[in-house]
């Protein structure tokens, strides 16, 4: 079947495409103009129209085990994002015109749980980061001085047990010091007992995944989120990937200085300058917006120095088998001055950050807000009177410790595009996806052109996964199944038997029992494999 | 060999299906209950429920809503029996049914070799466990473990006495003298890494176990502690993870549409809706063991379970399922981790899974319903 999008403005910043035409699908997949037009079976007015590939978030706690401890902990809260569960996940990201979510923080002991929760998302495709950096295994390779191969080796087998996108590392060697009663634990800070301090334990994942070809960088959720005064741990994670890929999550979290009265204040430009200098690293911003929410990480050691601040009063903190997590209910108050400073400080880091390929669109879901939140921040990139509308209603003492009412710049769409659609692609090495050229998967979102931006991202007018429309005019009209994207680079099988002697001897069992096969998912093709470089 | 009944008689599987999809269509008010299943079987359970517009709960909601209710109600602390294993120097072991909920707790927890001078205490673990303590039977052979308290009723005073001690406050008089509360309190607060164990299907109430879990948590001021909550059998920790990602809620909840649930511990309770009539049929499922539902009223009931369950009325219809991980692989929730795990069928069959079962009869529905 010959499908046709007619007329629409077609913005493919991949391609450097951006002007009116069509857009033709055969068989799930974009492909050339054929020479006779009246040819299509099936053809689309777009015209008025935006056409883009489909949105793809690369940061967003939508599955595992602790995202679900946060739906058993918050009845109350279950209208949140409009019914949280799994298939109201699938259904309000593809009505915004989001086709590929990466769940981005999940343990390997839970990484079955993350895929069964996966495959009961509709239609979007779906991928997960394993979490590394906590455990035991690691540590030992590091105290006893192993190999750079032996590393590759256990990051690779992680990789092909946990059926994995990438590795994130979070608040590194954090959970475990926590384990042994440290509360508070920095960059060149010592893991007890083993003996490496936390950079050394970023440095040696970053490296191990940068050698096995791994598209996506190491993920790092740095020490010290949330404090103030953190900008310079992230300025010292930033000079600490020496000239290698490294993607710093949820950069908003670190962008605090010391000053004003409360001593506390937006860092932003300084962290978007070295940001700017710095052209191997990229980063997401995790937006704040104003609103009830939960915060969900497997940051514990965080989680628990926050556990005061849950709004309503209750948390769940959980030491896990390496990292963890905690489950923190959260709102963000346009009248709190530090909220004010989070929401200004996000903002500035998107608009002072000035390559939109290195600037990922994130709220860090949900715990910056929910990801339905997405519209209103795309609107208040795009229109600086729009800000300053939201920045009157703040407490002006925080926002005279932001730069943000200097700032003019306003986003394209065409930088819109790229920052979710063709960036996110090339970071996570999806060679086939955020963008229009023949060839690629035809994911599309088609949105009516109007001035309310908000109004335009939030239901977009027509949406295409793998060429089938699944929404339209904001209502989704077909439940299709997608895909969980992996990687799966090659390492010396020696690891496994290795693995299987580890399990035996430290938990008395067997590591089968956290295997991913795909038998279990329970739907069919689950998996689609994403090639490495070699 | 029949693996199907229709009335008694034996049927077709097919038959069976089709006879489970008729009364199912024409029930008012469906009711999915027992739930004994893989994690299959729970997500095809729920999917038709929502079909039917159906209730769904466990046969184990009462233990498992107990601790939920503590969860959502204050929050917790908790850990994982692998690093309980690892890195606990000082179990608490709360109350009774520890060994039932977990038959290999002593060998994971208490073996020698899993942690050197890891002290154990058991906090009112009955008289008959007391007195095989005291006999250096099965469990103390692995580990010294201290007695504290006798009754399981005790609990929730040396509970509160021990919280109340460690947090420095006075007590009055409880079943166990104040110096061994004192003397707990001291060696919990001296603990480096402590975990407590719990079992909800034991006679824990529910005040009991947020008092063990505020415990936990003011241990924490000074010290790190956590809760390790041992869940009953029949994979029910492993169907209120399905139920809670595919309808945000717990079992004990009523859904229709895709998005629309409604949860209500007492209103969708099982033995409730059947015992008011307000249930008119209700699909039974216990694939690990022949169980059988507890209410004694007559509904119309098609039951996938292992052949030799003994109903108190019989089933109209019943369908024989395979064990999971025995006849077939599965996903289930695994003791030893606390996570979900891949278990793969120690004796592959021919027997149907729960899964598949629910896959006919969804096929087999009157279209509307």
């Amino acid at each position: 079947m010959l499908t046709r999008l007619a007329g629409g403005r077609v913005i493919d910043p991949a391609h450097q495409r951006d002007g009116i035409g069509d857009v033709w699908i055969r068989d799930g997949r974009i492909v050339e103009s054929p020479p006779a037009p009246a040819a299509a079976d099936a053809t689309y007015d777009a015209s008025g129209k935006i056409v883009m590939a489909g949105g793809i978030d690369i940061h967003s706690h939508i599955a595992g085990s602790n995202v679900n401890t946060a739906r058993l902990l918050l009845p109350e809260r279950h209208a949140m994002t409009g019914g949280w569960a799994t298939f109201a996940t699938g259904c309000l990201y593809a009505k915004m015109g989001f086709t590929t979510v990466v769940e981005p923080a999940v343990a390997p002991h839970y990484a079955l749980h993350a895929h069964l929760e996966l495959a009961d998302i509709p239609i979007i495709d779906k991928a997960m980061l394993a979490v590394l950096g906590n455990d035991d295994f690691l540590f030992g390779l590091m105290h006893k001085r192993e190999s750079a191969a032996a590393m590759r080796d256990y990051v690779a087998w992680t990789l092909a047990t946990t059926r994995g996108l990438g590795i994130k590392v979070i608040n590194a060697g954090g959970a475990e010091a926590f384990k042994s009663n440290v509360r508070a634990f920095s960059l060149d800070d010592v893991v007890p007992h083993y003996g490496m301090t936390s950079r050394a334990i970023v440095k040696a994942l970053q490296q191990a995944v940068h050698e096995l070809g791994v598209p996506h960088p190491l993920h790092v959720h740095c020490n010290n989120l949330g404090l103030a005064g953190n900008a310079e741990t992230a300025l010292a994670t930033i000079a600490a990937a020496e000239g290698l890929p490294l993607h710093l999550a949820h950069l908003q979290f670190y962008g605090y200085g010391t000053e004003g009265k409360r001593g506390f204040s937006s860092a932003a430009a300084l962290l978007a300058e070295a940001v700017n200098a710095t052209k191997s690293v990229t980063i997401d911003v995790g937006q704040v917006m104003f609103g009830p929410t939960v915060t969900i990480s497997s940051d514990v050691l965080r989680q628990f120095n926050a556990r005061n601040a849950a709004r309503p009063r209750k948390w769940v903190i959980f030491d896990g088998d390496a990292n963890g997590g905690g489950v923190v209910p959260y709102e963000y108050r346009a009248d709190d001055f530090y909220n004010a400073v989070q929401w200004a400080a996000g903002l500035e880091l998107f608009l002072l950050i000035n390559d939109p390929w290195r600037v990922f669109f994130t709220t860090d879901h949900p715990n910056g807000a929910p990801f339905t939140t997405y519209p209103d921040i795309l609107a208040l990139l795009m229109d600086r009177d729009r800000r300053a509308e939201w920045i009157a209603k703040l407490p002006p003492e925080a926002v005279a410790l932001t730069t943000l009412p200097s700032i003019a710049r306003e986003y394209t769409l065409g930088e819109i595009a790229t920052m979710t659609r063709a960036a996110p692609a090339r970071l996570l090495g999806l060679a086939d996806r955020g963008h229009l050229a023949p060839g690629a998967v035809a994911d599309i979102a088609v949105y009516a052109e109007q001035a309310d931006r908000a109004a335009m991202f939030r239901d977009a007018a027509l949406v295409f996964k793998d060429g089938d429309l699944v929404v339209r005019d904001g209502e989704v009209t077909s439940i299709r199944y997608g895909r969980a994207l992996t990687v799966r680079p090659d390492f010396d099988q020696a690891i496994a038997r290795r693995m299987r002697a580890y399990y035996d001897e430290r938990y008395g069992i067997s590591p089968d029992v956290m295997a991913v096969p795909d038998g279990a998912i329970g739907r069919p093709d689950p998996f689609e494999l994403v090639p490495c470089a070699s | 060999m029949g693996d199907a009944w229709i009335s008694g008689k034996p049927a077709t599987l097919q038959a069976a299906c089709a006879e489970a999809a008729r009364l199912l269509g024409a029930s008012r008010f469906p009711l999915i209950a027992g739930l004994g299943t893989d994690m299959a079987g729970a997500r095809a359970a729920i999917t038709l429920a929502r079909r039917l517009g159906a209730a769904v709960d466990h046969m184990h909601s009462a233990a498992l809503l107990k601790d939920l209710d503590v969860m959502r109600d204050a929050g917790w602390m908790v850990t994982t029996p692998g690093e309980t294993r690892v890195r606990a120097d000082c179990l608490l072991l709360v109350g009774t049914a520890l060994t039932s909920a977990w038959l290999e707790l002593p060998r994971r927890l208490l073996a020698p070799g899993t942690e050197a001078a890891r002290r154990v205490v058991w906090l009112c673990p009955g008289r008959e466990v007391a007195r095989s303590l005291a006999k250096d039977t099965h469990v103390n052979a692995h580990a010294h473990v201290e007695v504290v308290g006798g009754d399981e009723a005790d609990l929730p005073i040396v509970l509160a006495a021990l919280r109340a001690r460690v947090a420095g406050r006075p007590i009055g008089k409880t079943p166990v003298p104040q110096d061994a509360i004192d003397a707990l309190a001291g060696n919990l607060q001296s603990a480096r890494f402590g975990v407590a164990i719990w079992s909800a299907a034991s006679g824990i109430d529910a005040l009991a176990i947020e008092m063990l879990c505020g415990l936990v948590k003011d241990l924490n001021a000074k010290t790190r502690f956590s809760g390790l909550p041992l869940p009953p059998g029949d994979n029910a920790a492993g169907v209120l993870e399905a139920c809670g990602w595919t309808t945000g809620y717990p079992v004990r909840t009523s859904l229709r549409a895709e998005t629309d649930a409604l949860h209500d511990p007492w209103r969708f309770d099982a033995s409730r809706l059947v015992d008011s009539g307000e249930a008119d049929c209700v699909l039974w499922i216990s694939a690990y063991r022949p169980a059988a539902p507890s209410w004694t009223r007559d509904v119309a009931t098609i039951a996938l379970s292992s052949p030799d369950t003994r109903f108190r009325r019989p089933a109209k219809v019943q369908i024989a399922v395979g064990r999971p991980g025995g006849d077939h692989d599965s996903v289930e929730h695994v003791a030893a981790t606390g996570a979900l795990g891949t278990m793969v069928a120690a004796a592959p069959s021919a027997a149907v899974s729960v899964a598949q079962v629910i896959s006919d009869i969804t096929a087999a529905l009157p279209a509307g319903a």
